[in-house]
């Protein structure tokens, strides 16, 4: 089958980092190449085999290309691996509660997946992201599909998946609103974690998929609050607006744009050099050195920075933190999400309710085949630039995966 | 002369020296008689000497060539103007923006009058000068004339020089009025030429002011010129009057507003005028604009003489005076 | 003997017409046939002697008033209040000419023994005046004896100790001052008349107001009423203001107005920047020279650097008149002596309007033309200068020239960066803006703070700048800017073009193919009489 497999590979590795360095990509010299390999064997009796329809492209995928995740995951990912972890894949037969036909993955491999039991605390609550065991059970170590080796990933023409991680799809769905359950699925936990109180200001920074997802998920489950975003492009900002950004400011207009929304004080003569207050609330949905800077910059003492971007290694001045009681906290994955009105929901549940009411198939704005990986990773590289959201990869179209 | 009357006795030129020396007569005949076939320094020496006087004939004063009547027109050349020009500029300014760093005040007062003015200032040393010389604004500064003390600066034939190509000046009699003097100013100030006075006369003793003289105002008069008068503070801690070595110290100038000469008014109402808008420039530069001429207004503007009393307490009474001025605000850039 | 202002009608023969340019010019050749170039007059002859008029004006008062020396009495309570940086523009050479009229109040304030006498910078929502700033204005004298105890100060509308209400119009137009200038026995304010807009009530019925006061005339409503707000006649901000002025005088506050007027003579008779007040034909070798010089110049100079150079540019411009007494009859007099300069007869309206707008306006005297000011300066201030009529019809093209940078002074209009980049990214709808944003930029702690402590203009004053205009956007079909910064253009809802040519195509779109042209030769400041 054919498949794009990352492979440990030091020399193409450092090629990519220095590729991405220079502001290039990684695709073309790094680690990521487009292989015929055989298709993954069912590590269980739980297990199916899935056939990828479409599988996006996401942020941590492409650091993972450029090479600029740290080795924070060398433990927790097993060599090679297709990535892909945004899936929508055909189900040839029924299996459990799932009907043949088109099925979401929950990637999350946590001690249901591998078997493990009694299962972690954490997975005991519910809160999948949070698993322990990742690199236990009968799986190699891996903490989604499309870092695992067993598993396979959703930039191939075949995977297999626990039958706990398939959520079915309904009929009148399109592949694309289906391929954004995953990220919407990140972005509500993130928008949910930060336990936004009524009246809050929340600052979203980045609009770039997860930016625009969080802000969608903020009006729908969160508590009425005021939210400002950060928007770099034209489209991103008529996005940020539709879905319930009250103000939508430049990035180099955001010190300023806080300062008013807050009723802040600021030090500096006109200029502003720091603020006093600020936003009670920052999600930081790009993760970068810069934007966790920013985020440090407008939060208010005593308020609270959500990572839900990947940051990586940063230099941060913390002084802010410590001197303002700042807390600085991380949103990964999902799992199960209390909603205000205290009810206990899965994650995923409410991603599907959100991607069907806010429209999100849409910010897929272009697929490309397997063949053409260096294009969509270039393209998915500079969406913003180049008014796009979401890409992913087309697989409907490949032909091995229409024979039987 | 020749030796050639032969009635004369045989006597050689020896002989006669010696006889001519001894005899009680009138020495120049000897000298006519020594001069004989003299040398050319000797016919120098004879032209230099001036011819004796018969008794009995009424001697005439001789006008003098230096004081009060040095004749200055050659300063006012154009060689000489240029000459004074570069010496000022070049000069005098860099010296006394060390020596004396100067403050400006007032020169705005100056922004409506045309032509030509009299300058009158209070005078506490020789630093005075110069000082003025390098603040009075164009286009007055370079088209001025000083009346300088006639026996001080005038005294001979190479202070007279140096006083009228490098500052200009004229001489003025201290003491009065006289017809030459003001003859001069008054065709120079027709012509154009702004003058400086110290009506004062001299330079202060002790620091304090003495009383003005009428020369400023008769020439005001005469000319029908306004005067403007200057308050120079601190020149005094600069070189005063009775020292020889100047040391730094700041001095600032107060130019008060052109005081225009009234119709029908006399020299000496328009000297007290002019003494008390100096007086008056002393409070505001003391003290400041508003209060001065609240006292002005009040007539309390403290006399420039200092107080009627003994020598110490003049001096105990002149405090240290001092303005300051600051800098301009620094924006973040425009 | 100056010549007075006239409508030139452009022919095949006119050489191309001097458009200003921010710091900088333009030559452009206007469409002959089908446009016309209004001429400013010449400067008119300037008082001979200043301080004598002056002194002349405040013993024989005019209208219903004492003179002077009968009104200051020992132990009264005396407050002079002044025009701040605003005006003139540009600063004039010193002696200012506030600085003349307030020495020779003092002085016979000396001479009648009163003491305590306070000095004002009546700046309301303005930027505060810095040392140097008011060194200027008032004279050293006059600063050194008044401002180190606190006796020399800027008016702070923000005061809520030093504010006194005083009552309200028919209207229900609050009116509230300066508490010292109310509490005096005598207000003296000493005010440059600049434009036909300035003095009368305005002067302390605005200059000296807070802004619970100010805001009942600076509003869209007032603006689009006032047509134009420099004709006081047809100028609802005036009527508010005398309804205000009314108010001040029934409440028993006396106010002694000395008002000056003064002659256009902008940038001299002599030396580089004299060819800016010659008429193009008449421009000998050396002004060619200077010109083309002064072009190439500036095109090779970084902004900073122009901006300094213009900047400190004093103006000759000298005083023409001076008349003190009853603010009205004063006022009659000052608008007549104003008209005297400015006012040039125009026969009918045309389809486009076009100005070049200069480096400076009211508003950022020491600072920078940001764009709101850039949209203030053409649509609020040039457009609103005429009589009768605008001299453009309605629904025509307002067609500006302005390098527009985005660019802000920090300190001075911090207030300005939040409304371009917040205000106007959401609407340029001026009914719209004080609705929903007028209100919070007002009451902001930091601008008020800033406004107070700093010397940044009043977190409502980009506000009223929009306000300003809002008369020009009712009345004109479509607003070009000619060779500004497209996003900042963009962002002010106006259409950017990079040619005058290109800016006539676009117009055509509105306009027509053959629209008749009228050009505002300004400055110096003229003032368009329109039938």
């Amino acid at each position: 089958m054919k498949a794009l497999r990352f492979e440990r590979n030091i020399p193409r590795f450092a090629a990519a980092t220095i590729a991405s360095r220079l502001g290039g990509s990684g695709a073309k010299v790094g680690p990521l190449r487009l292989r015929s390999i055989d298709a993954p064997k069912l590590p269980g009796s739980d297990w199916v085999e899935i056939l990828p329809r479409l599988s996006g492209i996401c942020g941590s995928d492409l650091a993972t290309i450029n090479a600029q995740s740290t080795r924070y995951f060398e433990p927790i990912v097993s060599f090679p691996f297709v990535p892909g972890h945004e899936i929508v894949a055909d189900l040839r037969e029924p299996v459990g509660d799932i009907p043949a036909g088109r099925v979401v993955v929950e990637p999350v491999l946590g001690c249901i997946a591998r078997g493990i039991s009694p299962a972690c605390a954490a997975c005991e609550r519910g809160d999948l992201g949070n698993c322990e065991r990742i690199a236990f059970g009968s799986l190699e170590p891996g903490l989604q599909t499309g870092f695992c080796c067993s598993t396979g990933g959703g930039w191939s023409t075949r995977m297999v998946a626990h039958v706990s991680q398939l959520h079915a799809v309904p009929e009148s769905w399109t592949d694309e609103a289906a391929v954004m359950v995953e990220p919407t699925a990140c972005a509500v936990h993130g928008a949910l974690i930060a336990d936004v109180t009524e009246g809050d200001l929340v600052v979203v920074l980045g609009s770039g998929t997860l930016g625009l997802l969080t802000i969608a998920a903020l009006r729908r489950f969160g508590r009425p609050c005021t939210i400002l975003a950060v928007a770099k492009h034209p489209h991103q900002r008529e996005l940020a607006v539709e879905f319930g950004a009250d103000i939508v400011v430049s990035p180099n207009e955001l010190t300023r744009a806080v300062r008013r929304a807050s009723n802040s004080l600021a030090l500096g003569d006109g200029d502003i050099i720091r603020l006093t207050g600020g936003a009670d609330h920052v999600i930081d949905c790009v993760g970068s050195q810069d934007s966790i800077t920013e985020a440090l910059g407008v939060v208010r003492p005593k308020g609270r920075i959500t990572l839900v971007g990947m940051p990586g290694h940063v230099s941060v001045d913390l002084t802010g933190l410590w001197q303002r009681e700042i807390t600085l906290s991380g949103s990964y994955a999902y799992g199960t999400e209390t909603l205000p009105d205290g009810s206990r929901r899965r994650t995923f549940d409410l991603a599907f309710e959100l991607v069907e009411a806010a429209d999100l198939g849409r910010l897929v704005t272009a697929v490309y085949p397997l063949s053409s990986h260096e294009q969509a990773i270039a393209h998915a590289s500079a969406s913003g630039v180049r008014g796009a959201v979401r890409i992913a990869f087309d697989l409907r179209d490949e032909k091995e995966r229409n024979r039987a | 002369m020749s030796n050639a009357t032969p009635s004369r006795m045989p006597i050689t030129r020896k002989q006669a020296t010696k006889l001519i020396r001894k005899l009680p007569v009138n020495r120049s005949v000897g000298n006519s008689v020594v001069r004989r076939g003299g040398s050319i320094g000797r016919i120098v020496k004879t032209l230099l000497t001036e011819p004796t006087v018969p008794n009995g004939v009424k001697v005439l004063a001789k006008e003098s060539k230096v004081g009060a009547n040095y004749d200055t027109d050659w300063a006012r050349s154009y060689p000489a103007r240029a000459a004074r020009v570069l010496l000022v500029e070049g000069l005098v300014r860099p010296v006394i923006d060390i020596l004396a760093t100067p403050t400006v005040y007032g020169d705005d007062r100056l922004t409506d009058i045309e032509g030509p003015v009299v300058f009158a200032a209070n005078h506490h040393s020789h630093i005075d000068t110069p000082l003025m010389l390098s603040v009075i604004p164009e286009p007055w500064r370079h088209h001025l004339f000083i009346g300088a003390a006639a026996d001080y600066f005038f005294g001979n034939q190479i202070t007279s020089t140096l006083s009228a190509l490098v500052i200009g000046a004229i001489p003025i009699e201290r003491t009065k009025v006289t017809r030459n003097s003001a003859d001069q100013a008054a065709v120079l100030l027709d012509d154009g030429w702004s003058m400086l006075i110290f009506p004062e006369g001299g330079r202060s003793p002790d620091g304090w002011g003495q009383q003005f003289r009428g020369g400023a105002a008769y020439l005001s008069l005469r000319c029908n010129v306004p005067v403007v008068p200057v308050h120079l503070e601190g020149t005094g801690k600069v070189l005063r009057k009775g020292k020889n070595v100047p040391r730094l110290h700041p001095t600032s100038v107060t130019f008060g507003k052109p005081i225009m000469p009234n119709e029908g008014e006399d020299s000496r109402h328009l000297a007290i005028r002019i003494e008390e808008a100096v007086a008056a420039l002393a409070d505001e530069s003391a003290t400041d604009w508003w209060q001065a001429r609240r006292r002005a207004a009040a007539g309390e503007t403290p006399s420039l003489h200092g107080p009627e009393a003994g020598s110490w307490r003049r001096s105990w009474s002149l405090d240290d005076r001092k303005r300051t001025r600051k800098g301009k605000r620094n924006w973040p850039e425009v | 003997m100056p010549r007075p202002g006239f409508v030139l009608d452009v022919d095949r023969s006119t050489p191309p017409i001097l458009f200003h340019h921010g710091e900088g010019f333009r030559l452009e050749r206007l469409p002959a046939g089908r446009s016309r170039v209004i001429y400013p007059s010449e400067p008119i002859e300037a008082l001979k002697n200043p301080d004598a008029a002056i002194r002349d004006a405040l013993v024989n008062p005019i209208g219903d008033s004492e003179p002077l020396t009968a009104l200051l009495k020992p132990g009264m309570k005396l407050t002079i209040a002044f025009d701040d940086i605003s005006l003139p523009l540009p600063p004039m050479k010193r002696p200012d000419i506030r600085q003349r009229v307030i020495e020779a109040v003092l002085d016979l304030a000396a001479a009648a023994g009163v003491d305590d006498v306070m000095l004002i910078a009546a700046l309301a929502l303005h930027r505060r005046m810095t040392e140097a700033e008011l060194r200027h204005a008032v004279g050293d004298r006059v600063y050194d004896a008044f401002a180190p105890d606190g006796r020399l100060i800027n008016h702070d509308a923000e005061d809520p100790d030093n504010l006194l209400y005083i009552g309200s119009t028919e209207q229900g137009e609050e009116v509230e001052i300066n508490k010292r200038a109310a509490d005096s026995d005598l207000i003296i304010y000493v005010n440059i008349n600049l434009v036909s807009m300035d003095g009368g009530w305005k002067s302390t019925a605005t200059g000296l107001a807070s802004y619970r006061s100010l805001r009942h005339h600076h509003n869209v409503r007032t603006m689009q009423h006032s047509k134009s707000f420099m004709d006081q006649h047809k100028s609802e901000l005036h009527s508010a203001n005398w309804r205000m002025g009314k108010v001040l005088r029934d409440s028993g506050i006396k106010v002694f107005q000395i008002e000056t007027t003064m002659n256009n003579n902008v940038f001299g008779t002599e030396g580089p920047m004299s060819v800016l007040q010659k008429r193009e034909w008449e421009w000998s070798l050396k002004d060619r020279v200077t010109m083309a010089g002064m072009k190439t110049a500036l095109d090779l100079m970084p902004s900073r650097t122009k901006r300094s150079i213009f900047q400190g540019w004093q103006a000759p411009h000298a005083m023409t008149s001076v008349q003190a007494g009853e603010v009205e009859a004063v006022h009659k007099l000052t608008t007549e002596n104003v008209y005297k300069q400015h006012l040039v007869q125009v026969e009918g309206q045309t389809d486009i309007l076009t100005m070049g707008l200069p480096y400076i306006s009211p508003y950022n005297v020491n600072s920078i033309l940001n764009p709101i000011l850039v949209a203030c300066l053409g649509l609020g201030y040039f457009f609103n200068l005429y009589r009768g009529k605008p001299p453009v019809r309605e629904g025509g093209v307002v067609i500006m020239s302005h390098p527009t940078p985005w660019e802000f002074h920090p300190v001075h209009h911090p207030s300005y960066i939040d409304f371009f980049e917040q205000v106007l990214s959401v609407t340029t709808d001026p009914l719209r803006i004080e609705a929903e944003f007028e209100k919070s930029f007002a009451e902001d702690e930091w601008y008020r703070h800033l406004y107070r402590t700093s010397y940044a203009y009043h977190g409502v004053h980009p506000f009223y700048m929009w306000y300003w205009c809002s008369h020009a956007l009712q009345h004109v079909g479509e607003v070009i800017i000619v060779g500004g910064d497209v996003r900042a253009v963009r962002r002010l809802g106006f259409k950017p073009a990079s040619t005058l040519q290109d800016a006539l195509e676009m117009a055509s779109d509105v306009v027509g193919r053959d629209a008749t042209i009228t050009h505002l030769h300004n400055p110096p400041i003229l003032m368009a009489d329109v039938s």
